[in-house]
């Protein structure tokens, strides 16, 4: 544990406690979903499906890198992960991204993704507006996570004919946000 | 409908099997099949068997997340009569 880092965070106003178990939370939903999303990942496929897979891959890979930089700050703050990764996976933030009926309904698994995705957006900002300007570190990387988060919403999005997003797809290396808390 | 008052919406808290009910502007809604309310607590912060009216001002999502839970009655305010008396 980082002892004057929590201390900070503490004397700023913060319930460590909470924040920690928050952070589990989202962790959690990020490896969950790095593991749902490489489901859908495989059943996109056909001429619908293929032009999505590519996004997919983007979304899910970037989702496992969120989970490994937010995991750090889970034991800086004095938190850990639970050693079940049954009771992880029921801890997540969000619902599970699973496979819908009907693997073929490309439209149905795009719903589940930007629903994945609108879920984090949520759950960043919280953090953001819960850590601003209280607790630097965590709001610095929930706001780089946050960042990520929106752009795979509007990838998805587009694709749901929800209109434009102003977004392209990935150029060059995944995580351009996260990536600094990953080195 | 079922009428609740605050300390009989209090008893669903959504602890040790109990179902998780939780009021919002005047409806009780049951949350208990949520994926998002196990145990009765959600996102850390919120616990099941309280009214979250105020607390949703404050929620990053609106009181449409609501929608998909069954209403199972009224939150009955202090000091009104019940139906049955």
């Amino acid at each position: 544990m980082a002892k004057v880092a929590r201390e900070m965070v503490e004397k700023a106003g913060i319930n460590v406690d909470q924040l920690v178990e928050l952070l589990v939370k989202n962790a959690s939903a990020e490896l969950t979903t790095y593991y749902y999303y490489t489901i859908l990942r495989c059943n996109l496929i056909g001429l619908e499906g293929e032009g999505i897979k590519e996004i997919a891959e983007a979304a899910r890979i970037e989702d496992r890198n969120h989970f490994e930089a937010i995991v750090p700050r889970i034991y800086e703050l004095g938190g850990k992960l639970p050693e079940d990764m049954k009771i992880f996976h029921d801890k997540s933030a969000c619902s599970p991204a699973k496979l819908p009926k009907d693997p073929t309904d490309v439209k149905a698994i795009l719903i589940v993704l930007v629903e994945a995705e609108r879920c984090a957006v949520r759950g960043y900002t919280h953090i953001c507006n819960m850590t601003a300007g209280k607790d630097h570190r965590t709001y610095g990387l929930a706001q780089s996570i946050l960042n990520e988060e929106i752009e795979h919403e509007s990838w998805f999005s587009e694709f749901l004919g929800e209109g434009p997003s102003g977004h392209f797809m990935r150029r060059g290396e995944n995580s351009p946000f996260v990536s600094k808390f990953l080195k | 409908m079922k009428e609740f008052t605050e300390e009989e919406l209090a008893l669903y808290n959504g602890k040790n099997g109990k179902p998780a009910y939780v009021a919002y502007k005047g409806k009780v809604y049951d949350v208990s099949a949520s994926f998002l309310w196990k145990d009765g607590n959600h996102q850390v912060l919120h616990e099941a068997g309280v009214d979250l009216t105020a607390a949703m001002k404050q929620a990053p999502h609106g009181e449409e997340a609501l929608d998909k839970f069954p209403v199972i009655g009224i939150l009955r305010n202090r000091g009104m009569p019940s139906a049955s008396s």
